[in-house]
């Protein structure tokens, strides 16, 4: 065989996985001069990450040309809905006329298959090298540094100054390197999602939507996935329509229902049934979503590596707020920076590539986590509140307040009232629910 | 640019439908009946001859030509030679393209069988001719001969026509065509040709061959398939396909756990059968295997798990276990031999 | 000490066959979406290209005809173990049937002093498997079509196949030179190693010759191809009754309509 050469420190740094947050950490190096390997199991980057969802875009927006960017429809509306198990459904729903122009509040509905690969692209064309279909099995150690990486590949070795590791959800790698604790079942939630495709037409018909406008839509309560925490989504992309249900795989665990299950009854909620009726099953698919909060962020930093996206925890699930893909960008941005700083010096140590963790804790992405890390907590002690006695006690509540029939008007006000203040504990208890959330808008 | 008329052909000297006639031994392959059936129609059609074409060792002491011609051919022409048998492409091939120079036919039909094809593909190129393979439909369409055949697995069917060359070809699998009855009282006329080409000129040597042991399940009518669901166990299945009179074919994961011989595949990467009746066993319907059956004209499906692609692909299905219904319909099967054809 | 074979394998590169559906708005074939892959056949006679160079020693190109980007199949085949690739693109190949195509291949091989060329057993875009014949043919060498098993015969200049036929199986010596059509799914393609894949992608630059170079510039194209399309149609898949029966005797008796 012709010779083959060997690749050994001929990259300044090993990105392994082509999402969001490798990708970027790639595309920021590649733009700072240095030779990076990006190394992503799929057969291309994207095929193996899942999400609802929505792209939050400012960051991408600043690093690459967007609008040649593959994406769905941008978000002109979200609605949050609390969902009864009895069928109730009350819903809030936001669509500032702002959202209708550029940047379109930079929130995008994608699919992950085409996005990945053109974001993946805007990496390669600044020079980064991408492989796929490799799997990136163990870290390589040498004196307590991280110098590479071991793949699933014959002559599977590669040896760099730096890996990134973006790995994902799924962070074998960083758990067998023993960068990180697998996570307790309890920080973990499982997504199981459905797209179906429809006549263009016919989806901008029933959704009310038209042009490239979308609509992201969340639903909570027991209707939404029984009694685990957690809730269902729906965004229109734009000829399928993604529904799912995202929630703590604790609960998955104890209930007896399989996520599927789930997310059928889901379906069959009379909220949700009429908006996805019909049309053809075309994706189906099931993920891993670390949620545990800041508390559970594995060290950032180490000799020779970093962590960065999913794979850090950086994901945020305020049940108002559903991100992770713009902390993954944001992450992989600095992670960047940070190697880029550490390699001019001629440096690989976790003390030269600290400043990552730094910028990382003083942008929104940690703060924010930070902010709403006590929310998982307070979701789960006032659970059946949340998820049980609330959407009830709204359903019955709207049901009396709304009533047609011949009795005053004031008597139906009154019935509602005891239907919340029933569910809270009465006006104190209902005082003592509001200061417990305050947080949600402080 | 391109020239065009050193490569095209004088299309008015070419006329005639040929069929070439596959035998092995003796043996004629049963496409060739097909071919013949097909082959009368079209040169009715075209008002043209049916030319059937044989080579072979000791052909008159065979019936073959009779046969051809009772089965449509006005004309056969026999190339007889010790150096046609076994089958070769390269002697084949020169024996072809001689009699096309000389004779000039306008459409020749080839079985598309693995002989039929490796024969086709290397003597479409010294006769220019236009070679489709695989058709699914020949018509003529005002005055213009139509090739059909399936496309990007299946999902497309494009029609292939040879406006400026000659001979245009086509190769057909095996049960695409009905074969006609023959009629014994047909007339025709048995040529024998000069043989051009000389075993000192040939480039291969069949070392041995092994045919009649392995099964050739591509000719059944009926196939009872097992799949993973047989669980090593085929019995019933065998039991069953021996009732009715038909063959055991099997997935390629069957045939990877080496519970039935490879020659049994069915699939994408096995053989692709067309009969009249496919039972499916404990097999999932995953692609693969589906193109390889899909031709079939009634599917039955048998699986444990009812959310199998494969009953979307059967016309009638039960779920259940194989190991239970095979033996079930066995017994019906023997309670009823009336029902069994002959 | 013998200097080896010089082995050339045919690829292809096609769209991603799992990829390419018909477009419910338009009824048109969407080839666009698909990825463009190595012809999964061709994996087959890749891999039977590196296991004859590994008995009997040699060098494997790969060649491809296709537009400048088809140069990522001859990295495929360089990944897995190929020492070359030689891309034959120029657009005056364009729309070519399976004639002139062989014919370039045909060339191709010639140029590159072949003494075996493989191909896979056909495309999943075209399937019609005529093109390792019809190299076969241009060139004048033997061919081994179905091929299951090789033996090389170096001593013999010959090189033995097992041929999968109707009804079992031949053995075929052919002399060399001679153009071998690989079965589907007859061996297990190796993996690339990934120093090797790094190389094939990033480093490895394959030689581009154009229909002059192979002196052919008047044989190829739409022109000189016999065979055209007149027309593509989707094909409506088989419609099947999808009926699921509760007992075993109504599937009988379904069964015995169809005896």
């Amino acid at each position: 065989m012709s010779e083959t050469p060997n690749y050994d420190n001929m990259y300044d740094a090993i990105v392994v996985g082509a999402g969001l947050a490798g990708a970027t950490a790639a595309l920021t190096m590649a733009r700072d001069g240095l030779d990076v390997i990006m190394i992503e199991r799929g057969p291309s980057p994207g095929t193996k990450n899942v999400f609802g969802g929505v792209l939050y875009t400012p960051r991408i927006r600043e690093l690459t040309d967007f609008e040649d960017a593959p994406k769905e429809r941008y978000v002109a509306k979200k609605t949050y809905s609390m969902l009864s198990e009895e069928g109730d459904e009350t819903s809030v729903s936001v669509a500032p006329s702002s959202w209708r122009e550029e940047p379109h509040n930079d929130s995008w509905m994608v699919l992950r298959r085409d996005f990945d690969e053109w974001f993946a692209e805007q990496a390669v064309d600044a020079g980064a090298m991408l492989v796929t279909e490799t799997t990136v099995t163990d870290l390589i150690k040498e004196n307590g540094e991280i110098v590479g990486v071991e793949t699933d590949r014959p002559d599977g070795e590669l040896r760099a100054p730096v890996v990134v590791l973006a790995e994902g959800a799924n962070s074998l790698v960083s758990e067998a390197a023993d960068l990180k604790q697998q996570d307790d079942r309890d920080n973990v939630a499982v997504s199981v999602k459905e797209v179906r495709k429809y006549d263009r037409e016919k989806l901008e018909d029933r959704f009310h939507i038209d042009g490239d406008a979308g609509l992201a839509a969340h639903y909570f309560g027991d209707g939404a996935c029984g009694d685990a925490v957690g809730g269902g989504f729906l965004y229109t992309n734009k000829r399928t329509v993604s529904i799912g249900v995202v929630y703590s795989i604790e609960d998955a665990a104890h209930d007896d229902k399989t996520p599927d299950e789930v997310l059928e009854e889901f379906k069959q909620h009379p909220a949700v049934a009429p908006l996805v009726r019909g049309g053809r099953m075309v994706e189906y698919s099931a993920h891993a979503i670390p949620e545990g909060g800041p508390d559970s962020m594995p060290e950032l930093v180490h000799d020779g590596a970093v962590i960065v996206g999913d794979a850090a925890g950086l994901v945020l699930n305020s049940g108002v707020h559903l991100e992770g893909t713009n902390m993954a960008v944001e992450s992989g941005y600095h992670a960047g920076r940070a190697i880029s700083d550490a390699l001019a010096q001629d440096r690989t140590d976790a003390a030269a590539l600290a400043s990552y963790e730094t910028d990382l804790r003083n942008s929104y992405v940690v703060e924010n986590l930070d902010h709403y890390g006590w929310f998982m907590d307070t979701a789960a002690e006032e659970k059946e509140f949340l998820f049980d006695d609330l959407p009830r006690a709204l359903g019955q509540a709207g049901d009396a307040y709304f009533k047609m029939d011949n009795t005053p008007k004031d008597e139906h006000v009154s019935e509602a009232k005891s239907h919340i203040l029933d569910a809270t504990g009465g006006w104190l208890g209902a005082a003592k629910k509001a200061w417990k959330f305050r947080k949600m808008l402080s | 640019m391109a020239a065009t008329s050193d490569t095209s052909a004088d299309i008015e000297e070419h006329d005639d439908v040929w069929v070439f006639v596959e035998q092995h031994d003796g043996a004629v392959a049963s496409v060739t009946w097909e071919l013949l059936s097909k082959g009368r129609d079209l040169a009715d059609e075209r008002g043209e001859d049916l030319v059937a074409l044989v080579m072979g060792e000791d052909i008159d002491a065979t019936d073959i030509p009779q046969q051809c011609i009772a089965r449509g051919a006005d004309e056969v022409l026999v190339a007889d030679d010790p150096v046609f048998e076994p089958y070769r492409p390269d002697p084949y091939g020169e024996q072809f393209r001689h009699l096309v120079e000389t004779r000039k036919p306008a459409v020749a039909l080839i079985g598309g069988t693995h002989t039929g094809r490796d024969f086709a593909g290397r003597v479409a190129v010294p006769t220019h001719a236009g070679l489709t393979a695989d058709c699914t439909e020949l018509e003529m369409a005002d005055g213009r001969y139509e090739m059909r055949r399936p496309a990007f697995g299946g999902d497309a069917l494009a029609t292939i026509i040879c406006p400026e060359h000659r001979p245009q070809m086509s190769t057909v699998r095996p049960g695409v065509f009905p074969a006609a009855e023959p009629e014994e009282d047909r007339d025709g006329e048995i040529e024998d040709v000069e043989v051009v080409v000389d075993e000192s000129e040939t480039m291969t040597e069949v070392l041995d061959r092994e045919v009649g042991d392995v099964a050739d399940i591509t000719d059944a009518e009926i196939v009872v398939a097992g799949g993973m669901g047989a669980e090593g166990d085929f019995e019933p299945l065998w039991e069953l396909a021996d009732l009715l009179g038909g063959e055991v074919a099997a997935t390629r994961d069957a045939v990877e756990e080496g519970w039935i011989e490879p020659a049994r595949q069915v699939g994408q990467t096995g053989k692709t059968v067309r009969p009249k009746l496919y039972i499916a066993a404990g097999i999932s319907g995953a692609i693969q295997h589906l193109e390889g059956m899909d031709d079939s004209e009634t599917v039955i499906a048998i699986n444990t798990d009812p959310n199998a692609p494969i009953f979307d692909n059967a016309d009638y299905g039960i779920v259940g276990d194989l190991h239970e219904v095979v033996p079930e319909l066995i017994e019906y099967f023997e309670e009823h031999e009336e029902a069994i054809p002959v | 000490m013998t200097d080896g074979w010089n082995i050339v394998v045919c690829v292809k590169q096609v769209p991603d066959a799992d990829d390419v559906s018909i477009d419910p708005e338009t009824g048109r074939l969407n080839r666009s979406d698909a990825e463009a892959v190595m012809n999964a056949p061709d994996y087959n006679a890749v891999e039977a290209a590196l296991e004859l160079r590994d008995a009997v020693g040699g060098t494997v190109t790969a060649l491809t005809m296709g537009p400048p980007n088809a140069d990522a199949v001859l990295r495929v085949a360089v990944g897995m173990g190929a020492d070359d690739g030689v891309l034959l693109s120029d657009p005056a190949f364009g729309g070519s049937d399976t004639w002139p195509t062989s014919l370039a291949l045909a060339r191709g091989a010639e140029e590159l002093g072949a003494d075996v060329v493989l191909g896979g057993e056909e495309t999943t875009d075209s399937s019609t498997g005529q093109v390792p014949p019809g190299i076969a043919a241009h060139n004048g060498w033997a061919q081994l079509t179905y091929v299951e098993e090789l033996e090389p015969r170096p001593d013999e200049g010959r090189l033995v196949a097992k041929r999968d036929v109707e009804g079992g199986y031949e053995r075929v010596a052919a002399d060399l030179p001679v153009v071998v059509a690989m079965g589907f799914g007859e061996n297990d393609p190796r993996p690339a190693g990934l120093h090797r894949k790094i190389y094939a992608e990033a480093d490895f630059e394959p030689e581009t010759w154009t229909a002059e170079d192979l002196g052919v510039e008047d044989e190829v194209g739409l022109a000189v191809s016999p065979t055209q399309v007149g027309g593509m149609a989707t094909a409506d898949p088989v419609p099947r009754e999808q009926e699921v029966v509760d007992e075993t005797d109504e599937l009988a008796e379904q069964i015995t309509e169809v005896l």
